[in-house]
């Protein structure tokens, strides 16, 4: 790994400047994440005095349990639906934003600041957009013949979810997307012109193509955020029902584990999540391997 | 004022080593240019001086102190760096006090020294500005100010004016000679660059591979370059270095031992000159006019090596024609291809 | 490009303000409603318009709150998640800063070890180790307290990278060149990088302060006394009210309260913003 040409001497100060990173690493994120590890091998008897090493017998447990693979269903539903509709919202407002020179500025602040609203608040505004009783969404939608009630209708109630959820991610997925267009170079667009493609082709043939890296990047990211980051929004909307059709699987660690109290289940729950969490983190790494060093 | 002594100095990067032993002895007020092509360890040599590299093997002395152990800023040195290094957050005052401030020197001190560095330098209308509103040559002029303004016992160039273009870089290169002489504060130089090294320095040091090929003044290196390495670097367009075996009816006055002659372009000629040594048949294969001389390139009959004439003005030529390339014996400095030194000379150059 | 058709200029501009109404139209409705009173609910349908009650909600919220629902006064709590996001953007940036510099400019035994631990705090974000963390924070007593709310949080893998990335970039001779002018380690860092670093300091407080202010498990978990609930998670409690409809007009005064601070942030420091975004990402 790469340092200075000519570093610093001193044997203990890089020690030292390390030490309260590490610290906090070390006691709030490895020794807790290792906790999980060894508790979703154990059980505890009821009166926590005495835990047993069971193998993987949580494990097995888990993925027997039907609500565990409704939880893992819901999540892949909710994931790609909402990466999926975020980033196709957000390319089309990309483009449009890039084709325009005078307003540009305008419409990205516009655009940008949904960013900054926390996902609980997000889910907020969207429960009150929807609001059975009173919501502006139900009103419209009874005027169209349907009728809406995502407290009750588990369909609904995980549209209600994507759709906040989403709309939340434009922002960030716009912002990307802009930096990307912008970095396909203005002579091969321009060559195509000339080759006689209009503008809908020239960004099918040679735009979008060359935008695949920001778009891959975007696809893990989205992932990662539409199941990890999401816990606010849907404790602020469904609490994971109407019964379980939008409990995932962070929201369900969290349910079991601190409402429920089973400590086994919830840690082999994490533990699978941290697998995940891994997971993506390795693709996206590899795939950064190539524009960074370490 | 100081010394520079530099004692069987190595430096090993792992296994591999980058200076391979090399004693120098800089005098007190003295500049002295470290030249070699890259790669020849000289600036790790000029490094180890400023104390920014460890030393593998061997000893450092300024001013008779061992210093191998000393940090950089314990070594009263001061250095110009090619890029400049200039802090670029800070103005041209803040760059130069900078090093004066970490000393504890005081304020009055500090001022006098800065005015005195700007006066000499003619910066003293730039001393507000930040580093970025400079142009190139001034950037040169403000690094130069930061190691003026220390009055250290040696200044430490490394390549400092590569980053300029041609023009200035000859305007600079002639103000800091006239700076040196002026403060006459020992210095170490280094750079790739031939020709600043035969105007800039007092003795030059020609390095190759980690050693040095020969020390001596500028003269002495290019009137008699100690090995075929020197002979081939110094001088533009370099000296043409030729096999004896090829050479039709070699002169019987080489020294023993030669098989290989080296002849300056300019001590190539096209017609006879009294006490010819060699006479060489070629034919021209291009012609270059380069202003008040022209560049001839010959390919000769015996060998089909290449070898180039300056002559003056421009000769009526033309491309294709044959010539015959004439050298006096005084010109002709002889080598031993094995041992690369010449064998007009039996004590070592060194 | 010299390329002249009116209908897609009239396209691209159409679609720009449909997807700002979208983006905007959820808060406008909020604010709408937060400025009616609470019998303007009951018709069946959300007012479009602005009411006359502005004042008097978000008065009533920042300094009364809703009692029945258990949430302090709005200005304790939006205080509360002034200083927790003010803590976690500073101390993140502050051990991060220093254990970048111990990564780029030392060599020391263990420096790969120490470079992967930060690592992989990247891959154990809070939702996934719930429990066990909480239960180490609960066991050095730090329930009910701003460390406990923050010190858990500023670990940094991505500010440490995104410093490693830009000592990198800063050349080897103005090191060299403070060390020639006397500067030891420390000096050097106060003296030079951390100037040459201020803009990339600026970019990522805003990212790590947006980060901080919208925190909503870990508060949640951690708080169970209302001096220390932040605006984010208290906006919950009020929304959460179980059996009765929740008081719209209150309930979104302080959606928009808890929106406001982060929002201008990105508003006013767009430039700052995006760098720091796509900065973070590299």
């Amino acid at each position: 790994m790469q340092t200075k040409r000519t570093i610093f001497p001193n044997k203990l100060l890089p020690y030292a400047l390390l030490a309260p990173q590490l610290a906090v690493t070390l006691v709030f994120f490895i020794w807790p994440a290792f906790q999980a590890v060894k508790s979703s091998f154990e059980r505890e008897d009821p009166f926590g005095f005495r835990t047993t090493f069971i193998w993987f017998e949580n494990y097995a447990r888990l993925f027997a349990d039907p609500g565990y693979v409704n939880s893992l269903q819901k999540t892949a539903i909710f994931s790609v639906s909402v990466t999926l509709l975020s980033m196709s919202l957000s390319l089309l407002l990309a483009v449009a934003v890039t084709r325009v020179i005078r307003s540009n500025r305008a419409y990205t602040t516009l655009l940008v600041w949904p960013y900054a609203v926390a996902p609980v608040v997000v889910g907020i505004l969207w429960w009150f957009m929807f609001n059975p009783t009173i919501g502006i969404a139900p009103y419209i939608l009874r005027g169209l013949g349907i009728s809406w009630n995502h407290r009750i209708d588990g369909n609904q109630a995980m549209i209600l979810v994507v759709i906040a959820a989403s709309w939340k991610q434009i922002s960030y997925n716009f912002l990307f997307f802009v930096a990307g267009l912008q970095s396909v170079p203005q002579s091969l667009t321009e060559a195509a012109a000339i080759d006689g493609a209009g503008p809908f082709k020239r960004f099918w043939t040679i735009v979008f193509p060359l935008l695949s890296p920001t778009t891959f990047f975007l696809l893990i990211v989205n992932i990662n955020y539409s199941m990890f980051d999401t816990f606010g929004l849907i404790d602020a909307t469904t609490n994971g029902g109407p019964n379980q059709a939008t409990n995932i699987l962070v929201y369900k660690v969290y349910a079991d584990g601190f409402l429920g109290l089973n400590i086994g289940s919830s840690a082999a729950q994490s533990v699978v999540l941290m697998l995940i969490v891994i997971a993506l983190t390795a693709i996206q790494f590899r795939y950064i391997e190539r524009r960074v060093q370490y | 004022m100081a010394t520079i002594d530099l004692i069987d100095l190595k430096k090993n990067y792992g296994n591999v080593p980058a200076v391979k032993g090399v004693n120098l002895r800089v005098a007190d007020g003295e500049l002295i240019v470290l030249v070699g092509p890259s790669g020849c360890g000289k600036s790790t040599l000029l490094r180890m001086v400023a104390g920014l590299e460890t030393v593998s093997e061997g000893r450092i002395e300024i001013g008779g102190r061992d210093v191998v152990k000393a940090e950089p800023a314990e070594r009263d040195i001061a250095m110009v760096f090619q890029n400049y290094a200039l802090y670029p957050h800070m103005t041209v005052r803040g760059n130069l006090e900078y090093g004066l401030k970490n000393r504890g020197t005081p304020r009055a001190e500090i001022d006098r020294r800065v005015q005195e560095a700007a006066d000499i330098l003619e910066i003293g209308a730039l001393l507000d500005r930040k580093p970025r509103q400079l142009s190139g040559g001034q950037r040169q002029r403000v690094a130069m100010g930061r190691a003026i303004v220390r009055e250290p016992a040696a200044f430490l160039f490394d390549e400092p004016l590569s980053n300029l273009d041609a023009k200035l870089r000859v305007q600079m290169r002639v103000e800091i000679r006239k700076l040196q002489r002026r403060l006459k504060t020992t210095s170490l130089y280094v750079t790739h660059d031939q020709l600043e090294a035969m105007t800039l320095a007092d003795r030059l040091v020609v390095m190759n591979g980690g050693l040095v090929e020969q020390i001596g003044t500028p003269t002495e290196v290019y009137d008699r370059p100690a090995t075929v390495f020197v002979a081939g670097f110094i001088g533009s367009p370099p000296m043409n270095l030729i096999p004896v075996s090829s050479l039709s009816g070699a002169p019987a006055a080489l020294p023993r031992n030669t098989d290989i002659i080296g002849i300056r372009p300019d001590a190539l000629f096209l017609d006879p000159q009294g006490g010819d040594a060699i006479a060489l048949a070629g034919k021209v294969e291009l012609l270059e006019p380069i202003g008040g001389e022209s560049h001839l390139h010959v390919r000769l009959d015996s060998s089909g090596q290449s070898v180039v004439l300056s002559v003056p003005g421009r000769p009526d030529i033309a491309e294709g024609s044959a010539v015959t390339l004439h050298a006096r014996l005084a010109d002709i400095h002889p080598y031993n291809a094995q041992t690369g030194r010449r064998t007009d000379e039996t004590v070592a150059n060194l | 490009m010299v390329e002249n058709r009116p209908w897609l200029s009239f396209l691209t501009h159409l679609v720009l303000i449909a997807g700002v109404v979208v983006v905007v139209f959820p808060v406008y409705l909020a604010f709408v409603a937060s400025t009616h009173g609470s019998g303007d609910f009951m018709r069946g349908l959300v007012p479009l318009l602005p009411g006359p009650h502005l004042v008097e909600n978000y008065g009533r919220m920042l300094t009364e709150g809703i009692s029945t629902a258990g949430a302090p006064p709005l200005w304790i709590m939006l205080m509360n998640s002034l200083a927790i996001a003010i803590i976690i953007a500073v101390g993140k940036i502050a051990i991060s800063l220093l254990s970048a510099y111990a990564i780029v400019f030392f060599k020391f035994p263990f420096r790969m070890l120490a470079f992967w631990i930060i690592f992989i705090t990247l891959m154990l974000p809070v939702e996934v180790r719930i429990i066990p963390t909480f239960a180490v924070v609960a066991n050095l007593g730090l329930l009910n307290s701003y460390v406990g709310l923050t010190l858990p949080l500023i670990a940094s893998a991505t500010a440490t990278f995104l410093f490693r990335q830009f000592f990198l970039t800063v050349p080897d001779e103005l090191m060299e060149a403070a060390r020639v002018d006397g500067a030891g380690p420390m000096k050097f860092f106060r003296d030079i990088l951390l100037p040459l670093s201020r803009t990339n300091i600026a970019a990522l407080f805003v990212i790590l302060f947006i980060y901080g202010w919208v925190q909503y498990l870990w508060p949640l978990l951690v708080t169970t006394d209302s001096r220390y609930y932040t605006v984010v998670m208290g906006i919950k409690r009020l929304a959460a009210t179980a059996d009765a409809e929740p008081l719209w007009n209150l309930v979104m005064a302080s959606v928009i309260l808890a929106m406001l601070p982060p929002v201008l942030v990105v508003i006013f420091m767009q430039r700052l913003f995006v760098k720091g975004l796509v900065d973070t990402e590299k």
